[in-house]
C-alpha cells in the first residue's frame, strides 16, 4: 500500500439498496450488450448487504421484472404473491373491510409480490456478484461495512465521498472517487447534497414505519393476504395506518406506518404497534405465536412536491428514497425505487461511452424518471397527501364517528352520523374534494403546507385506545423490542450529534412543564434518548447501543438540536430477514 | 485435554525493572516516544479457528469439523495484528502474516491484508494434521527460519479453540529468542524492547534484545478497522489469481524444511483420551416482557428460590 493515488472509480454508489442495486444490475447489463468498460464501486453502511434494509413490503415486480426476466427460476426471495387484498377501518373491537369498489386503485394490492427486502437485496449482491465475475470488462468492487460521511466536493462538483468519521481532514486511504457518484441512501449523506445545491423547495416529510415478523402457530395460515389498516389504534388525528402481510411458512409482517408531522409529540411508534397487536382480531393472528424480528425506517412521504428541483447535479445524481419517489397514494416505493435506478443506469452509460459525467449530460435523468410510471403515479398522487391534511376534519372528527359505529353497529351509521352531527353539506363537500384530489383532479388551491414550521403540537390528551383482554406475552417493551432488532455497534461508537446541551435542558423544562416527555425520547424506536439527572438538572442522554438508525429523533426534534450521522464498521441493527 | 510437553522454560526475557503496581494504575497508559529504530521485518503469527457464535461444525462427538465449521480469525490474534501494524506505523517496517492451517486460512491472511499487512504466509500440508502445540511450534519456527532475518515476532495471547498459550512462547525458545508474553504495552528504544507485561495484581516492565517474539495480550489496543484502500486491493487479490500469488505465500512442510516426523500426529505427544459433551441446559432462559417493572422483578424473584442458592 505504499502508492497513495486516489481511489478513484467511474460510478461511485452510495448505500446498497434496492435502488442502488437496479443501476448496478442494468448499467452491468447495457456495458456488457455494447462492450462498454467501467468501474464500479457500492458502499454499504451495513455489516452486509441488506443488513440495514427493513421494508414492509408488498410490491409491484415490474422492475425487477425487466431486469431478470428469469427470476422466477433463480431462486429470487419471493414470500408470496398476493391474492387476497383489504382495506379495513379498525374500530376499538371490530374491523371493516372497506369493499373495493370504494378504494383508490392503488391500494387493491392483488398480483404484488410480498417480499423480505433485505433478502431481495441480499439475492441482487450475489447476481451482481456473479454478472461482474464473468464480465472482464467490468470491475465492481464492494465496500459492506464502509459508510459514506462527508461529499467531497471540488468547487460545485460533487467527486466523491470520504468514510471516515470526524472532520481531521481528509484521509487518503478513505476517501473514494467516482466520475460521477449515485446517493441511494434514506437522507443520511445525500441530504448534504441538497443542502449543498438548495435542491429542495418543499422540504421532505419523513414517517416512521415500524414492523414486527412473527411466527404463528402451525395452524394459522395466511398466506398471500394483505391487509392495511386505518383506524386503531390511531386516534390522535395522526396520519398512518398499520400493515399486515400473510408470508409463507405460517410468517406474519405486522407493521405501522406513522407520519411524522403529526401534531401529538407523543407518537411513539414502537408502542403505537403493540396497541394495534392488543386488537382482538390481531390477537386472534398472533396467538400462541412468536415474535421474530423486530425492525423501523422513515420513509419520505412528501412526493411530488417534495421532488427535488434537480434530480441530478455535477457529479452526482439522486435515487430513490434520496430523492422521494414513494408515492404514499399506493404505498409503493420499491418499484419506483428500482425504476429511478434502472433510468439512472441509462444516462450513465451514455455518459460513460461519451466520457462526459457534466450536469449538463446528466440532467436528462429527470426528464427520463419523470416519463416513466414513476412521474406519473406521483403526479397522479400529488395531492393525496394533502388532502388528509388541509382537512383535519377527516382524521380528527369524521374517522372516530365511523370508528365508533364499526364497533356499535354498521359504518354506514358511522356516515349517517357525520351527515348529521356535523354540516351534511360540508360533509358532502368534503367528501367529494377528497376524492377528488386523491384521484389527482385539480379542485382549487390546496391549503396545506409542508413545511414543518406549521405543526403546532397538540399537548391535549389524544382519545385513548380501549381494548379488553390481550395476551401480555405477545405485546413487548421497546426495551425488548432491541433485542429483536439484533443491534450491535464498535467500542467508541458516537453517531448521534447533540449541538447544544442547554438547549435539550430548555426544550426538557418546557415538556416537563407540560408534563409530556420530549419527542426524542417518546418518538424514539429503540430506546435511545433518555433524561439523565446530573447535579440536579433533567438533561438529556443517549444510549447509542440501542439506536436502529431510524432517524426519527432528528426529524421531530422540535428545537433542530440533532443530527444522525452513519455509523462506522458496519455498526448497527441488523434487519437481515425483515 | 492430557499434555505431556516436555519441561520448557517459558520466560526468558531479561527482567530489569520490575514494579508491581496497583490495577488503578492501568489507565495512564504512558505515551510512546517514538524513536526511530531499525525495523526492517516484522512476522505476526495467526490462526484461522471456528466461530464461536455459530453452531454448525461440531460432530456429534464434541470433536470440531474444520471443515463445516464457519471461521473466524483468533480475535486474541487481532490484538498481534494490532501490536504488529502499530510497530510498523511507529517505527516502520515490513508486517508478513503467517498462518499455518488448511487452505481456507486464505480467508483470514485476506483479513489481515485488508488491515495493512504486507504479504502473507501460509503453511499448508496434509501431514501437518492433529497437530498439538509442540508439533506446531515446530513447524510454525521452521516457517519463520525459511522466511529470513527479522526484528519482531507477535503472536496472539492463545486461541479460543486451543486455549493453551504454549505456541507462542515454545516457537521463542525454538528459535533461541527472548520473549515477553501477555505484552499490553511496549515501545522500542535504542533497538531494546521495552514491554509491559501483565502480572497478577498490576504488571511489571520488561527490557529485551531484539529480535524477540512478543505475545500480546487482550489488554493491548483493539485492531483497528480496515481501511477502505485495504478493502479495495483484496477485491483486486481476488479477481487477479496471479497477483494473489505474490501476496500470499503458500509453503509445504518440504519447503520449509520440516521434518515430516515431527509434525502432526507423529510428531504431537499429546493424547486426547476422553472428550465429554457437555449437554445442553436448554430452556433456562425466560424473558419477561410487556408487565411492569414491579410484577416482573416479584415474578422472577419468585422463579428463582433464590433462598436455595444462598443455602
Amino acid at each position: 500500500m505504499s502508492s497513495k493515488d486516489k481511489i478513484q472509480y467511474d460510478v461511485l454508489i452510495v448505500g446498497g439498496g434496492s435502488g442502488s442495486f437496479a443501476l448496478a444490475h442494468h448499467l452491468v447489463d447495457l456495458a456488457a450488450k455494447n462492450g462498454t468498460k467501467f468501474s464500479m464501486a457500492i458502499l454499504e453502511k451495513g455489516k452486509e448487504f441488506g443488513s440495514h434494509i427493513v421494508s414492509g413490503a408488498v410490491s409491484n415486480l415490474r422492475v425487477i421484472e425487466k431486469l431478470f426476466p428469469d427470476y422466477k427460476t433463480n431462486d429470487f426471495p419471493l414470500e408470496g404473491i398476493c391474492n387476497e387484498s383489504f382495506f379495513s377501518i379498525l374500530g376499538n373491537k371490530k374491523k371493516w373491510d372497506v369493499p373495493n369498489a370504494l378504494l383508490p386503485k392503488g391500494l387493491i394490492k392483488n398480483g404484488c409480490a410480498i417480499l423480505t427486502l433485505s433478502h431481495v437485496v441480499y439475492w441482487m449482491y450475489n447476481k451482481l456478484k456473479e454478472k461482474a465475475a464473468n464480465n472482464p470488462n467490468i470491475t465492481i468492487d464492494f465496500f459492506p461495512g464502509f459508510s459514506a460521511h462527508t461529499v467531497i466536493f471540488e468547487g460545485d462538483t460533487v467527486v466523491g465521498v470520504q468514510a471516515t468519521e470526524g472532520n481531521s481532514g481528509l484521509d487518503v486511504d478513505n476517501a473514494i472517487y467516482g466520475k460521477v457518484t449515485c446517493f441511494g441512501d434514506k437522507g443520511f449523506i445525500s441530504r448534504d447534497v441538497i443542502e449543498h445545491f438548495k435542491l429542495r423547495d418543499n422540504p421532505q416529510i419523513w414517517s416512521i414505519g415500524v414492523k414486527e415478523i412473527w411466527q404463528l402457530a402451525p395452524d394459522k395460515d395466511y398466506f398471500g393476504k394483505v391487509w392495511h389498516t386505518l383506524g386503531f389504534p390511531l386516534f390522535d388525528g395522526s396520519f398512518g395506518g398499520s400493515f399486515i402481510y400473510g408470508m409463507k411458512d405460517n410468517k406474519l409482517t405486522i407493521g405501522m406506518v406513522i407520519s411524522l408531522d403529526s401534531e401529538n409529540p407523543n407518537i411513539n411508534p414502537q408502542q403505537k404497534l403493540q396497541d394495534l397487536k392488543k386488537h382482538p382480531w390481531v390477537q386472534e393472528m398472533i396467538k400462541d405465536g412468536k415474535l421474530l424480528r423486530y425492525g423501523g425506517a422513515v420513509l419520505p412521504e412528501g412526493g411530488f412536491y417534495s421532488l427535488p428541483k434537480k434530480f441530478s447535479v455535477a457529479g452526482a445524481i439522486l435515487l430513490g428514497d434520496a430523492l422521494g419517489v414513494l408515492d404514499i397514494e399506493r404505498l409503493s416505493g420499491i418499484d419506483k425505487s428500482m425504476e429511478s435506478g434502472y433510468q439512472a443506469a441509462e444516462v450513465i452509460h451514455e455518459c460513460i461511452i461519451a466520457n462526459d459525467f457534466s450536469e449538463s449530460k446528466l440532467s436528462s435523468y429527470k426528464e427520463k424518471l419523470m416519463g416513466t410510471f414513476v412521474g406519473k403515479e406521483l403526479k397522479e398522487g400529488r395531492y393525496f397527501r394533502m388532502a388528509w391534511q388541509e382537512n383535519p376534519r377527516l382524521l380528527k372528527s369524521y374517522l372516530p364517528k365511523i370508528i365508533s359505529s364499526i364497533d356499535k353497529t354498521n359504518p354506514l351509521f358511522g356516515f349517517l352520523n357525520i351527515g348529521l352531527t356535523e354540516n351534511p353539506i360540508k360533509a358532502i363537500f368534503d367528501a367529494i374534494r377528497l376524492k377528488y384530489l386523491m384521484d389527482g383532479n385539480e379542485v382549487g388551491p390546496v391549503k396545506y403546507k409542508l413545511d414543518y414550521k406549521h405543526i403546532v403540537p397538540n399537548f391535549k390528551p389524544s382519545a385513548e385506545i380501549k381494548t379488553n383482554g390481550y395476551a401480555k406475552e405477545t405485546v413487548y417493551s421497546r426495551e425488548d423490542a432491541v433485542f429483536y432488532a439484533k443491534t450491535k455497534y464498535h467500542e467508541g461508537n458516537k453517531h448521534i450529534d447533540e449541538f447544544s446541551s442547554d438547549t435539550c435542558i430548555k426544550c426538557i423544562k418546557t415538556y416537563d412543564a407540560l408534563d409530556k416527555q420530549t419527542p426524542c425520547v417518546s418518538d424514539c424506536t429503540a430506546e435511545v434518548h433518555r433524561i439523565d439527572i446530573l447535579d440536579n438538572k433533567r438533561m438529556h442522554g443517549m444510549s447509542l447501543e440501542n439506536c436502529i438508525q431510524c432517524r426519527t429523533c432528528e426529524i421531530v426534534c422540535p428545537e433542530i438540536n440533532l443530527r444522525v450521522r452513519p455509523t462506522a464498521e458496519g455498526s448497527g441493527p441488523d434487519f437481515m430477514g425483515l | 485435554m492430557i499434555s505431556s510437553l516436555p519441561n520448557i522454560k517459558l520466560f526468558k526475557a531479561i527482567i530489569t525493572l520490575k514494579e508491581r503496581v496497583n490495577h488503578k494504575g492501568k489507565n495512564t497508559r504512558n505515551t510512546l516516544e517514538i524513536t526511530m529504530a531499525n525495523i526492517e521485518n516484522i512476522f505476526v503469527l495467526i490462526k484461522q479457528v471456528p466461530d464461536q457464535s455459530a453452531k454448525a461444525g461440531i460432530n456429534p462427538d464434541g470433536t470440531i469439523d474444520r471443515a463445516k465449521a464457519k471461521r473466524m480469525l483468533n480475535p486474541f490474534d487481532r490484538f498481534a495484528l494490532q501490536a504488529a501494524l502499530h510497530t510498523k506505523k511507529t517505527y516502520g517496517g515490513k508486517v508478513t502474516a503467517i498462518s499455518m492451517g488448511p487452505p481456507a486460512a486464505t480467508e483470514i491472511l485476506l483479513e489481515a491484508l485488508e488491515n495493512g499487512v504486507d504479504s502473507t504466509c501460509l503453511l499448508s500440508d496434509k501431514r501437518l494434521a492433529a497437530s498439538d502445540t509442540l508439533a506446531t511450534a515446530y513447524a510454525l519456527h521452521k516457517v519463520v527460519q525459511s522466511l529470513g532475518k527479522f526484528d519482531l515476532i507477535f503472536c496472539g495471547l492463545q486461541t479460543t479453540d486451543g486455549d493453551t498459550a504454549q505456541v507462542g512462547p515454545q516457537i521463542a525458545e525454538r528459535l533461541g529468542l527472548p520473549q515477553t508474553t501477555y505484552c499490553e504495552d511496549f515501545k522500542i528504544e535504542n533497538g531494546k524492547v521495552i514491554a509491559r507485561r501483565v502480572v497478577e495484581g498490576g504488571h511489571e516492565t520488561v527490557k529485551m534484545e531484539m529480535p524477540a517474539l512478543i505475545t500480546v495480550a487482550n489488554s493491548y489496543h483493539p485492531l483497528e478497522y480496515k481501511s477502505l484502500r485495504g478493502a479495495r486491493m483484496v477485491q483486486n487479490l481476488v479477481r487477479n489469481k496471479t497477483e494473489l500469488d505474490k501476496y500470499i505465500k503458500t509453503v509445504t512442510l518440504d519447503d520449509v524444511g520440516a521434518d515430516p516426523a515431527k509434525c502432526g500426529l507423529k510428531g504431537s505427544p499429546t493424547i486426547v483420551a476422553r472428550t465429554d459433551k457437555v449437554s445442553e441446559l436448554g430452556g433456562s432462559c425466560i424473558i419477561k416482557q410487556g408487565l411492569p417493572v414491579e410484577q416482573m422483578v416479584s415474578e422472577v424473584i419468585a422463579g428463582a428460590n433464590i433462598l436455595e442458592f444462598v443455602r
